[in-house]
């Protein structure tokens, strides 16, 4: 139950959205982009999350798109995170978005709601750092296409008024050997733990992680580290802990000591399983 | 036999599984007011001030309560004010209740009131409260009302202390020639029943209090309400429909006395609470904690000698049904072993935590995890196989319990059979550990509970039957259908009996304290046994009159007349006989005379020669009869991750009648499946401040279809003689073992012990580093 009102707008067209939400920001209303509606929700009943005016952009044709187009996948912000997994044009985000919450809430989540997500796990986020994909962008002064690891330093670098409409892949990085693991404080339920993905692109290792630190993140750093060729797996796992960005999570899920210990086992078999893959 | 033991679908099945069955939320009156708590976001504080003058500004605002002296509640000592005065004692506490006219109204104006607190020191352990110069939870613990055999201690945090003295400890300790001791540990978690708690009131201007609550106890909350607040008990009706899950935490009354005090302060006029998951997560009574230590002795056979235990129970903020759970862990202290020599001091311990109610099994559960992780260790120590050391020390028939209790052939189960099952069915014989890789392997582990129903002394269940004019059966009784299906079984029995077909007998789903025969409390798997000795006793109330018309119309003595197929007739020419529709009712001559009348069944049942316990050694029968039960887990281990999978469980117990199968195999897998939870995940995290960090089911994770084992269960049937067609409680005996078999079978895999709950990987990986 939310205890506030809010006005519930659901525009057809991207323009109509970036305008509505100018004319009820200055209204006062704190308008909110809005799809599956599940944190609203969830954070609403709590008092973590108030709004006055409601923009849905379900109806937007540009949120909704899913397709192969040239070389590269487009894949809409609106679209659910069940949808993708279904549709399964991205392996390495099918698998990581399939651990996300559970089925029926998958149904809600949309792929841009996790990423721009104020939970901060936002794994489906890890795949588009990886394959260092495109986000087309849209906001009072027009659309801009960014790369995803421009604007994203641990979320996503929205402007007021901002929002996603589509993530572009290229081909090559969608068929690259991949690694996709989420460990969580037991069995199959819950936050991660640990959220590992990696690809392997021109002999190259790229990992994400989320649940290590409070955003998720790729990191030069670490991949140099794991990359290190010459050196052996125990040397190339400790300069990637060594070079790991801070602060380590240390909280219910598990305490800062074992998500390393976790940490450190899951790049021993992120090595094994990319290490001899050639591409 | 026709009906018993047939896997008849549960009368209530077709209204759930169309999502048409109503639990106490969704009956709505109109008009119906809202209440909302205000609860305190602090394990222990002082209230320094409550500012509500924003809160009265939102509209629809009927009244707020807050700061206000009410009588002190509390079933086993009356320790706990309704709502917070002077000084908040858990996460959770209600401190002030706003009546809105809408749920939304409600909260928007609860949302607004402002709680001054000032921090106070936080008791955040059993073992720590216990501790001298620990700071007091109550620091009047000597004023309060309470009940005769509550012995709390003033001016420590000990709410009571159940002492257990049986034989000779020196004798013990001198006859053994080895020695284990152990202290365990886990904290508070929840029930997490699907169905929130809600309940509604409503006084009629001739005074009658109208009670709607998801309640496993609604004799218990007129009861506690007239005591509390000086009513007539008659005036108090208190109505209870399906019920969504309880386990337990549906025993204690706290909302309803909310809705009442609200109601009371608004004229009268109907108030609905309804918990949110948060608040029934922390503000009504969770599943308590407990730290144990055990310490047992053996002589050169493998049969114990000794047995010394100290259960500290983390009773939290308010004593409530903590003390009953505190008693019934010492009557049961040392699991399903003969010993002559124990010595056991079980305390009830205040501290800043969610105060704790009864968890399916009652402190069974709890206490087989430190007894039962102390008999691996024990076994580990003399080299014996650990489910051989069970057998050899299995309570048997002229053995003694704790409490001095001779059993009987009766009166506790079979447990060596249990064990031989469990054997088999686990292929135990194989061995308890395989290799599977370099990292993996299968691993299983055993152990074995016992419980009986320390219920009231003189708790009664009570039956009515009427009939309807087409000759089939109403059954009305008191227990709540709490999803255990015990109301089907009930009919099951009374069709046994008269030897009639079950769909011709109707069940009353709904209790209502003014015309259902009282059933003490849905409590402690007494429902079979206690209601359907009723039933029984009722049957044969009808059974008599439905012969005395018969007798009359057919001109035949009564002990001429068979009754079966809803028909009473002559034994030796069944043809010549009455329909029930035609004797129900009385019977019409075709001249238009009429005899009989309406024929009503009654049946009324309560327990026999239970005692209260000598405070001194707690000699003294506390329940009825000792269930026994063996299990086992399987676990695939991986050595380096610490992480592991559950591959199968097990548990065989003595049901002494298996009454409907599905529903038997039903209650067993469900209650292992809550056991492999509260083993391996369900727990409150607590901060230093006393707050529970995962108050939400986002972090507070029940177990999820997929994650369950393989589930086996069997049953030995050692009929309990003065049990309904010889049948044993079971709904709460699949859980008991859990914990302590996968501790076992974890701590065997892992070579390390681990005697805390939850058994996630990153305990495990704290006691390997720790063994390093």
């Amino acid at each position: 139950m939310l205890s506030f009102d809010f006005d519930y707008f659901r525009p057809e067209t991207l323009n109509e959205a970036i305008d509505l939400f100018q004319f009820l920001d200055q209204q006062g209303k704190q308008p909110m982009f809005f799809s599956g509606g599940t944190e609203l929700i969830t954070l609403g009943r709590i008092n973590l999350a108030y709004t006055e005016a409601v923009i849905d952009i379900k109806d937007i044709a540009e949120c909704k798109i899913m397709q192969v187009s040239g070389d590269q996948v487009l894949l809409g912000s609106t679209l659910s995170l069940t949808k993708i997994e279904e549709a399964n044009l991205f392996p390495l985000l099918t698998k990581t978005a399939s651990e996300v919450a559970d089925h029926t809430a998958r149904g809600k989540i949309t792929l841009g709601g996790n990423i721009c997500a104020r939970i901060f796990y936002r794994e489906a986020v890890l795949p588009f750092l990886l394959a260092d994909s495109q986000v087309l962008l849209i906001g009072p002064n027009g659309k801009k296409i960014v790369p995803i690891n421009e604007i994203f330093q641990g979320q996503l670098g929205l402007e007021k008024g901002e929002f996603l409409v589509q993530v572009a892949t290229e081909n090559r990085f969608i068929r690259a050997p991949f690694f996709s693991v989420k460990r969580r404080q037991q069995w199959d339920t819950g936050y991660p733990l640990i959220t590992i993905v990696a690809l392997k692109v021109n002999q190259q290792i790229r990992v994400g992680i989320s649940g290590l630190c409070p955003f998720p993140f790729r990191s030069k750093e670490v991949e140099g580290a794991l990359n290190n060729i010459g050196q052996s797996a125990e040397a190339r796992v400790a300069g990637a802990i060594a070079v790991l960005p801070q602060p380590i999570l240390d909280d219910v899920e598990g305490s800062a000591e074992y998500r390393l210990f976790v940490l450190r086992n899951l790049f021993f078999d992120l090595l094994a399983a990319l290490d001899r893959v050639q591409v | 036999m026709e009906v018993i033991g047939k896997s008849v679908i549960r009368k209530e099945a077709v209204d759930k599984v169309t999502g048409r069955a109503n639990f106490t939320h969704d009956f709505h009156t109109l008009p119906m007011l809202s209440g909302k708590m205000v609860i305190s976001p602090y394990g222990h504080a002082k209230i320094v001030s409550i500012d509500t003058m924003e809160a009265w500004q939102v509209p629809g605002v009927r009244t707020i309560l807050a700061g206000d002296r009410f009588p002190l509640t509390g079933e086993a000592i009356r320790d706990r004010p309704p709502l917070a005065v002077d000084k908040v004692r858990y996460h959770g506490e209600p401190v002030a209740l706003v009546v809105a006219d809408t749920p939304v109204q409600a909260k928007k104006a609860a949302d607004l009131i402002k709680v001054k607190y000032e921090l106070l020191q936080v008791v955040n352990s059993p073992t720590q409260a216990f501790q001298k110069g620990a700071p007091l939870v109550h620091e009047r613990l000597g004023e309060y009302k309470k009940e005769e055999d509550s012995l709390p201690v003033p001016g420590t945090n000990i709410a009571t202390h159940i002492k257990i003295r049986k034989g000779n400890m020196e004798k013990g300790w001198a006859d053994s020639v080895a020695v284990v001791e152990a202290s365990l540990s886990f904290a508070p978690s929840d029930h997490v029943a699907m169905e929130t708690r809600c309940a509604t009131a409503e006084i009629m201007p001739d005074g009658n209090i109208i009670i709607m609550t998801s309640s496993q106890a609604p004799f218990m909350v007129k009861r506690l309400l007239s005591d509390y607040f000086g009513i007539d008990l008659g005036k108090i009706i208190v109505h209870t429909p399906l019920v969504g899950g309880a386990y337990g935490g549906k025993a204690p009354v706290q909302l309803e006395v909310l809705a009442y005090l609200a109601s009371k302060a608004v004229g009268g006029k109907p108030v609905k609470i309804f918990n949110t998951r948060e608040e029934d997560i922390i503000t009504s009574p969770c599943h308590i904690g407990l730290d144990a230590t055990v310490k047992l002795g053996v002589n050169r056979d493998g049969k114990i000698q000794a047995a010394e235990i100290r259960y500290l129970w983390d009773g939290g903020a308010y004593s409530d049904k903590a003390i009953d759970v505190t008693r019934s862990g010492a009557v049961d202290c040392t699991g399903p072993y003969n010993i002559e020599n124990v010595s056991c001091d079980s305390y009830c311990m205040y501290t800043n935590h969610p105060y704790a109610s009864p968890f399916r099994g009652f402190s069974h559960a709890e206490l087989s995890f430190a007894i039962e992780r102390t008999m691996d260790l024990l076994a580990q120590k003399i080299n014996m196989d650990p489910l051989v050391l069970r057998y050899i020390n299995a309570i048997m028939p002229g053995n003694t319990t704790p409490t001095r209790v001779l059993l009987n052939k009766s009166n506790v189960g079979n447990l060596r059979k249990c064990i031989e099952k469990v054997r088999e069915l686990i292929h135990w014989d194989e061995g308890s550990v395989k290799e599977v890789s370099d990292r993996l392997i299968r691993v299983k582990g055993v152990s074995c509970s016992w419980k009986t129903s320390t219920i009231d002394i003189d708790a009664p269940s009570g039956v009515i039957l009427t009939f309807n004019r087409d000759g089939t059966i109403n059954l009305m009784s008191g227990v709540v259908e709490i999803g255990t299906g015990t109301k089907t079984i009930l009919a099951q029995i009374l069709a046994e009996r008269l030897k009639m077909d079950v769909d011709n007998i109707h069940v009353k789903m709904e209790v209502d304290t003014q015309t259902t025969p009282e059933h003490w409390k849905t409590v402690a798997s007494r429902g079979t046994f206690m209601a359907g000795r009723a039933v029984l006793k009722a049957a044969e109330d009808v059974l008599d009159q439905l012969k005395e018309v018969a007798s009359c119309v057919l001109r035949a003595p009564k002990e001429d007349l068979e009754v079966a197929g809803s028909r009473v007739f002559l034994r030796d020419d069944p043809s010549i006989g009455l329909h029930f529709k035609d004797i129900g009712h009385g019977y019409k001559y075709p001249n238009g005379n009429s005899i009989g009348g309406q024929i009503i069944g009654r049946g009324s049942y309560i327990l026999r020669h239970l005692t209260h316990l000598n405070p001194e050694t707690g000699a003294g029968k506390p329940g009825p009869e000792w269930t026994v039960a063996a299990y086992g887990v399987e676990i695939e281990f991986d050595r380096r991750d610490y992480t592991y999978r559950l591959v199968k469980a097990c548990t065989v117990v003595d049901i002494g009648k298996v009454m409907n199968e599905k529903a038997a195999l039903g209650q067993v897998m469900g209650a292992m499946s809550m056991g492999l939870a509260f083993a391996g995940r369900e727990t409150f995290y607590f901060d230093e401040l006393g707050r529970v960090l995962n108050p939400q089911l986002r972090t507070y994770r029940p177990l999820r279809y997929g994650e369950n084992p393989e589930y086996l269960v069997g049953f030995v049937e050692t009929p309990q003689l003065d049990g309904p067609y010889g049948a044993r409680g079971v709904g709460e005996h699949g859980l008991m073992g859990m914990p302590g078999a996968l501790g076992n079978a974890l701590s065997i895999a892992a070579g390390v012990s681990l005697n805390n709950l939850p058994l996630i990987p990153e305990l495990i990986w704290k006691a390997k580093e720790a063994a390093k």
